[in-house]
């Protein structure tokens, strides 16, 4: 039963709303500070670029983010306000770094109508009153008093229904606001009123302006001396200021932000919805306008907000786009652009749509997004864990290790790749065309298996076999000493280092040798008590080249042991329990913290904190890596240390914020690994798999990987067929013909590996893509791709007329086989029993696909269901059908084969506007609704009235805080069979702030745990600005509010792994459980994206 | 040489002066800034800085402004014995000026 969830965001949201620069952090330094819808970034400017510092989640929708600097402080306060109503105005503690809440509260009121046009929350420049405009018809203010404090707010009525925009002007004697407004006759004005503190009331204010633009939307207030506000429109640009009018033409455009570029206000950026970028100068005589001017600039992103950052540098934030950090040049570029790209910030955002595929058949989910807006759409590959991506390959059986060397000490590159067999060394070098051919490395021995290969000090090889250890010299190859095992032993496992040597022989020997010039020195030699499993002498402390601890793993005891070098003492002794034998063990450092890293037989791997100079170890974790036993080794990428976890479920270790993270690897099963970085294989990895040595490098270590496909257009649904290999999108752009644009619809065929448009199918004037499928019908086994369109007729307010094309994929080309009219727009499309189901309009329509006499096929409607408002997204499963209607909810199907017909079963009464819907399981479905809220409904079957089995009842209630547009089955990461998450159905999601989330259906005993978890996190992880997590993640719309229920906040949980150690301890006390198993079960959750 | 833009503003010469454009083709903006967990006290606001709007409507606002003006007017009014008339004038006079 899939009643109790938990809902987890794989990717955080990306799209920029808004940003604001001050003196935030410290009163030197100088911060952006970005809104991207529930959390707010703080960075820092630097000589090297913008520097991230914390990354804030805000138990709200942002609606307002303002800087602003009290009276007497010497540095900015930040001032947030939520789409539900609540404020906090947060302080930077510079000694703590910790933000501080000022002051905060809740500006809702009871009764009013809320602003169509979105929230306004501004503040005087002169710090006397914050001001809000929320509803209709009233301006609320918070007065500062004169010790910077906030007072009791009160409303005043503003006679402006239709507010667009409401600035407060500089330099007034009383706080005085200006308003664009639009009157009913959608004529345009601005005007002005004094804020009377005393009174509570408006004055009318100094001036007004009629007549606008029509399309003026926008204002600018301009600081002293100038004073005043410029109005842009979208063919206008006026300035005014009771006395001065001045006003200019601009090219057609709407204007969708601005950024001041001088403390004097007299230029400004402004970012148009075509992504051009302008500069609006105003010009001056003696603080008098004379004039304004603009410049073309060049092109960004589609910018939501544009933040003049220092010396040129300027942040442009998308919602539609990647946010970009720009130069702006003194002098135009070839192309006549002044705008220079210096970075970009990936989002996903708006995702409209997207599809689950596993693209490689790891049996690893990538998710293909249709991304971004008009000019700035994409399509974006998201992929969890890292790619290897093979440069080479050669078939090579039973490899049993595999190490490489430079031919001399000081070589940037590795030379020889040595690859050991059970009785043989193979020796491969790169050759003077780059490519790898067998070699020799004389003084090795080539005739038995190689244990460990190493460079070493004083260009020297060492190789240890079985019999014994060689030195050899890396210049002339010969063996220079030989270190024997002694008779009757032999080897078994052995580590080595650029200066040092350990090896363990039968009967529990452990020997230490150390490496001078041109011999082997047995320095120590202990016998413990049971066999050696592995070893690791990797040098983590100051000398890079020289170990003085061991790491040492013990049959028998399944025992890890800590021993200093070079007396073999012992340090300590940590009991690993169980009966499984740790295979590999290796000590690490990462971020300049200390690991020893503990692989087990059955695909687990203990991790433990590591005091160097004691050899202690804490903080002891465990997770699952795989089922067959782990090979552990280092590698570096990018001057950053990795390690390699090679098993059934090849795994890269790294860390990121001082916390260990494992990411899948992209390939099935690794036995071996080692680094080879060569000249023509820079920064590679050699990986032995399955009868196979490649060559590969790394993609960059991050936990999601995103690749960009750029389409200069804007994709809204996207569908991949398995058979011909390839997706279809239904697009659109933008098009000029004959002076007039135009939107152009298509069908497009893209490649699923090089994502190349291979086939388009353009589409009728007005007629618009609306769902797309891959599908086949009974009796014939072609793969088809059906698409969905509607007519959209200026003059209609409602499509009446679509269609549905049935194209097949012939030599890489769309075909088209069928075309069927229907009498509206076709919302969704399904495979449904062999057949085609359809929501088109109100209706639910199901279409047989028949053989025509002449061989020919068509689809012939067969039976439907009315009875919605407008039928959106449907979703089907074995014969029921569930639908998300426009207004009336989810509402459940059941189609009648004998009879041939469809039957509603019940429905969920409730109003709730649908953005998505997923069936979860054969009772259970889930639905996103357009405030931002999900929930759950249960089909009754077993209820005792006609009545109670025709309600859905509403089982699960949560607001998410985001808008999404699709669901869907499936998984990002691996999922393992053996381990407790790989049996934890998920679905995936994605919204229009770009958020990739995780929506996994729990066991009950695990949901009961986690619930206790969150209910003792939320009193320890305090909501930032005292804003309180119980109310933002209560289910809200206009009708109701009610708290969240049988659902879980993922991301809070989740940071239980971020708490320091004492609140771990703390929280895991107050549950009843140790902290290892608490953080165990909580890393098991994080695996599931 | 000058420019048709002007010059830029600088705050910190310093600021972005060793930034080179990234090579937009890999991804750039890799590093992840740290997440925020407040768990110190000073994350709740101080008591006297929990704001909300004062309950009272605008009308019943208006209304008591009114009545408090009248009783200030009054006090302020009582040396003089002419001004109460002012409110308590002949109908007619009343219904003339609503006419125009």
């Amino acid at each position: 039963m899939s009643v109790w969830n938990y809902a987890v965001t794989a990717h955080k949201p990306t799209s920029v709303t808004h940003s604001c620069v001050g003196n935030f952090t410290s009163p030197q330094e100088l911060n952006l500070i970005i809104a991207k819808c529930t959390r707010i970034e703080i960075h820092l400017l630097t000589p090297h670029g913008l520097q991230p510092m914390l990354d804030v989640p805000i138990y709200g929708r942002i609606a307002t983010l303002e800087l602003f600097r009290p009276h007497g402080e010497p540095q900015d306060f930040l001032f947030i306000a939520t789409e539900r109503y609540k404020f906090c105005v947060l302080q930077w503690d510079t000694e703590t770094s910790e933000l501080i809440t000022r002051a905060m509260g809740d500006v809702s009121d009871r009764i009013g109508r809320p602003t169509d046009n979105g929230q306004i929350g501004i503040i005087d420049p002169d710090c006397r009153i914050i001001g809000l405009h929320l509803y209709d018809g009233l301006f609320k203010v918070i007065p500062f008093d004169n010790r910077g404090q906030l007072k009791e707010a009160f409303n005043i009525r503003l006679e402006e229904l239709q507010v667009l925009d409401i600035k407060f002007l500089y330099g007034c004697l009383k706080p005085t606001i200006v308003v664009l407004y639009q009157d009913n006759k959608d004529a345009r004005h601005v005007k002005t009123y004094e804020v009377a503190l005393k009174d509570k009331d408006f004055v009318e204010g100094p001036w007004s302006q009629n007549n606008l633009d029509n399309g003026a939307s926008l204002l600018i207030p301009v600081p002293m001396p100038l004073g005043g506000v410029i109005i842009i429109g979208e063919e206008t640009i006026v300035y005014c200021n009771g006395s001065a009018f001045k006003a200019i033409p601009i090219r057609p455009s709407i204007t969708r932000a601005y950024g001041r570029v001088d403390a004097d206000g007299s230029r400004y950026l402004l970012g148009d919805n075509a992504g051009l970028l302008h500069l609006l100068v105003i010009t001056y005589e003696r603080e008098r306008v004379t004039g304004l001017k603009i410049e073309h600039l060049g092109e960004t992103s589609v910018a939501s907000t544009i933040s003049y950052l220092d010396n040129a540098v300027v942040y442009v934030g998308s919602s539609y786009g990647d946010s970009q950090l720009i130069k702006l040049n003194l002098q135009p570029d070839a192309k006549g652009s002044y705008v220079e790209v210096l970075e970009r910030y990936v989002n996903l955002g708006p995702i409209v749509d997207f599809c689950v595929v596993d693209l490689e058949r790891q049996g690893q989910g990538q998710v293909v997004t249709c991304s971004g807006a008009y000019k700035d759409g994409s399509l974006r590959i998201v992929r969890n864990g890292i790619g290897i991506n093979e440069q080479a390959s050669v078939e090579l059986q039973g490899i049993k290790g595999l190490w490489s060397l430079r031919s001399s000490t000081n070589d940037p590159y590795d030379t020889f790749l040595v690859v050991s067999f059970i009785s043989e060394t193979r020796v491969l070098a790169m050759n003077m065309d780059d490519e790898l051919e067998e070699s020799e490395i004389e003084g090795f021995c080539a005739e038995v298996q190689t244990l460990f290969c190493q460079n070493a000090i004083d260009d020297q090889l060492v190789q240890v076999t079985a019999n014994s250890v060689r030195l050899v010299s890396s210049t002339t190859r010969e063996l220079l000493h030989e270190w024997n095992a002694p008779s009757g032993y032999s080897v078994n496992v052995a580590t080595a280092n650029a200066c040092q040597v350990l090896l363990a022989t039968g009967g529990g020997h452990l020997v230490y040798l150390e490496i001078s010039d041109k011999k082997l020195v047995e320095v120590k030699h202990v016998q413990l008590e049971y066999e050696i499993s592995c070893l690791d002498i990797n040098p983590i402390g100051d000398n890079s080249n020289y170990s003085s601890l061991a790491a040492v793993g013990m049959w028998t005891d399944i025992s890890v042991r800590i021993f200093s070098l070079p007396n073999l003492e012992l340090l300590v002794k940590e009991n690993l329990g169980g009966e499984i034998i740790p295979r590999s063990v290796l000590l690490c450092t990462f971020e300049g913290v200390s690991y020893l890293l503990c692989a087990l037989g059955d695909g687990h791997l203990l991790n433990f904190l590591l005091n160097v100079n004691t050899g202690e170890l804490s903080n002891r974790k465990k997770v699952s890596l795989g089922t067959q036993p782990i090979m552990l080794r280092t590698f570096s990428s990018k001057d950053t240390t990795y390690v390699f976890a090679a098993s059934d479920r090849p795994t890269v270790i790294y860390s990121s914020n001082k916390k260990l993270l494992y990411s899948n690897v992209n390939l099935k099963e690794v036995s071996h690994m080692c680094p080879f970085n060569s000249a023509a294989f820079p920064d590679s990895l050699a990986i032995a798999k399955e009868g196979e040595l490649s060559i590969g490098t790394i993609d960059d270590i991050q936990k999601l990987h995103i690749r960009t496909i750029p389409l200069g257009e804007q994709a809204r649904r996207i569908c991949h067929q398995e058979q011909s290999r390839t997706f279809a999108i239904c697009s659109f752009k933008n098009c000029l013909t004959s002076n007039e644009e135009t939107e152009m619809h298509f069908i497009r065929l893209l490649d699923d590996q090089t994502f190349e448009f291979i086939s388009t199918y353009p589409l009728d004037t007005y007629e618009h893509g609306c769902s797309i499928l891959s599908c086949s019908f009974s009796d014939d086994n072609n793969a088809y791709y059906c698409v969905g369109t509607a007519y959209v007729l200026p003059e209609e307010n409602e499509p009446s007329k679509g269609r549905i094309l049935v194209f097949v994929v012939e030599d890489g080309k769309l075909q088209l086989i069928a075309e069927k009219e229907t009498k509206g727009a076709v919302y969704s499309l399904n495979a449904f029993n062999g057949k085609l189901l359809a929501a088109i309009n109100q209706k639910i329509q199901l279409y047989k696909w028949m053989l025509r006499e002449d061989g020919s096929r068509e689809l012939q409607s067969e039976c439907g269901h009315h009875g919605h408002i407008v039928a959106l997204y449907v979703q089907t499963r074995g014969d029921f059908i569930v639908v998300g209607d426009l207004m009336k909810s989810i509402s459940l199907l059941l189609y009648k084969h004998e009879e041939g017909a469809i039957e509603e079963l019940a429905r969920d009464y409730n109003a709730n506007w649908m953005s998505a819907v997923e069936i979860l399981d054969d009772d259970v479905f889930i639905g996103a609704e357009n405030n931002y809220n999900l929930f759950t409904v249960r089909k009754n079957s077993d209820a005792a009235t006609d009545e109670e089995r025709g309600r859905l009842e509403v089982v699960g209630e949560y607001h998410l805080g985001e808008f999404v547009n699709r669901f869907r089955h499936g998984s990002l990461v691996m999922r393992l069979p053996d381990s407790e998450s790989g049996h934890i159905p998920t679905v995936i999601f994605g919204t229009i702030n770009g958020v990739i989330g995780v929506v996994a259906s729990l066991p009950h005993d695990h949901y009961v745990f986690f619930e206790k978890l969150q209910s003792n996190l939320v009193k320890v992880i305090k909501g930032v600005g005292g804003l309180s997590h119980e109310q933002w993640r209560s289910f809200n719309n206009e009708k109701r509010t009610v708290d969240a229920r049988n659902f879980l906040d993922g991301d809070l949980i989740e940071s239980f792994l971020d708490l320091s150690r004492n609140k771990m301890d703390e929280i895991a006390s107050s549950m009843g459980v140790s902290l290892e198993e608490l953080s165990r079960r909580v890393e098991e959750l994080t695996r599931l994206h | 040489m000058g420019s048709l833009l002007g010059d830029w503003p600088s705050y910190d010469p310093h600021n972005f002066s060793q930034l080179r454009p990234a090579d937009l083709s890999s991804q750039s903006s890799k590093v992840t800034p740290v997440t925020y967990q407040p768990t110190h006290s000073r994350t709740l606001p101080p008591p006297d800085q929990v704001i909300s709007t004062e309950t009272r409507n605008i009308l019943l606002r208006r209304f008591y402004q009114k009545s408090e003006e009248k009783l200030c007017r009054k006090r302020a009014a009582s040396d003089h014995l002419t001004p109460e008339h002012r409110c308590k004038q002949p109908r007619g006079t009343l219904a003339e000026e609503e006419g125009y």
